[in-house]
């Protein structure tokens, strides 16, 4: 009996299911860094509000990049819903903190994609997320970078300011 | 339409997966499956069979089952874009969940034979 679903499509349907709920979580990531975007704008941090803006936009880069890696693959893209975007913060450093830990649960969900390939030894999956691997790196420094500054410079005084002029120098260029 | 009702032990098909009440097999050469079930035989490709099992699926049986509205206890399996449709009664809903679920298991362990198989052979 002649395998017909791999015939159709690279990817098995769990592996496809994941990878569509990854799609999922980046269209959220980038609906988060949008409403992140919109807070420090209206609150005066102009640059963090622009360091937001771009942020957003890559998610949706990322996002679209698995979308059609799961249509090339043979496999069935699903648009997703995004729903329960936070709109308010308490505080700058607040805004910060949950974007850390937004990338923080990106990193994870992609090992767990990345653990379920190798189980089934689906290679080309694998190699194709090492560019999500390399990404996470730099989406984690730089939102770890950011929330040190509160801690390097301090909220006191003229503080907010600072660090809302620094947050638009971080930049991520290791070699390795 | 493409029901058609071929007698399965003529043809090329394989069994895939059957059970008391229905059973689906495989034809290599069509790429596609026939599901023999609530009396007719239906051609369903990949896409279909997909939708066909989500279809099965989101059926909530327990709901269904402590339900005490006296509507009569059908459901209508419509499948966006394919050909068939299935007016079933619970116990049949059951039989076919029943039957789907065997079905992509053996679909499932075909897959993972064929990749150890090729990869070793050739
Ligand atoms: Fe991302
Ligand atoms: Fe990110």
């Amino acid at each position: 009996m002649k395998d017909l679903i791999r015939v159709r499509s690279l990817i098995s349907a769990e592996v496809e299911m994941l990878l569509n709920q990854q799609v999922k979580k980046e269209a959220y990531s980038s609906a988060v860094y949008l409403s992140m975007a919109s807070w420090c704008n209206r609150n005066g941090f102009d640059n963090s509000s622009d360091y937001f803006f771009k942020q957003a936009e890559e998610e949706r880069q990322h996002q679209l990049k698995l979308y059609k890696y799961i249509l090339d693959m043979g496999g069935n893209a699903v648009s997703p819903e995004v729903t329960g975007i936070k709109q308010e913060y308490n505080s700058f450093r607040e805004v910060f903190e949950e974007a850390l830990d937004q990338e923080i649960s990106v990193t994870q969900s992609i090992k767990n994609i990345y653990a379920r390939c190798l189980k089934e030894q689906d290679f080309v999956t694998n190699e194709f997320l090492n560019w999500f691997l390399k990404e996470q790196r730099e989406e984690e420094y730089k939102a770890r970078r950011a929330l040190e500054l509160f801690d390097v410079i301090g909220e006191e005084g003229t503080g907010r300011w600072q660090i809302d002029k620094h947050v638009g120098d971080i930049k991520y260029n290791s070699e390795a | 339409m493409v029901t058609t009702l071929i007698d399965p032990q003529a043809s090329t098909w394989v069994d895939v997966f059957s059970t008391k009440q229905g059973a689906v097999y495989q034809s290599d050469a069509e790429r596609c499956w026939y599901v023999d079930f609530a009396g007719k035989v239906a051609r369903f490709d990949y896409r279909c069979l997909l939708k066909l099992k989500k279809a099965v699926y989101n059926v909530d049986i327990e709901a269904k089952l402590l339900e005490t509205s006296k509507d009569p206890d059908v459901e209508i399996i419509f499948i966006c874009a394919c050909d068939h449709t299935y007016i079933l009664t619970l116990m049949q809903i059951i039989a076919l969940k029943e039957l789907m679920e065997g079905t992509f298991v053996m679909l499932q362990l075909n897959s993972i034979l064929q990749d150890r198989l090729y990869r070793i052979a050739v």
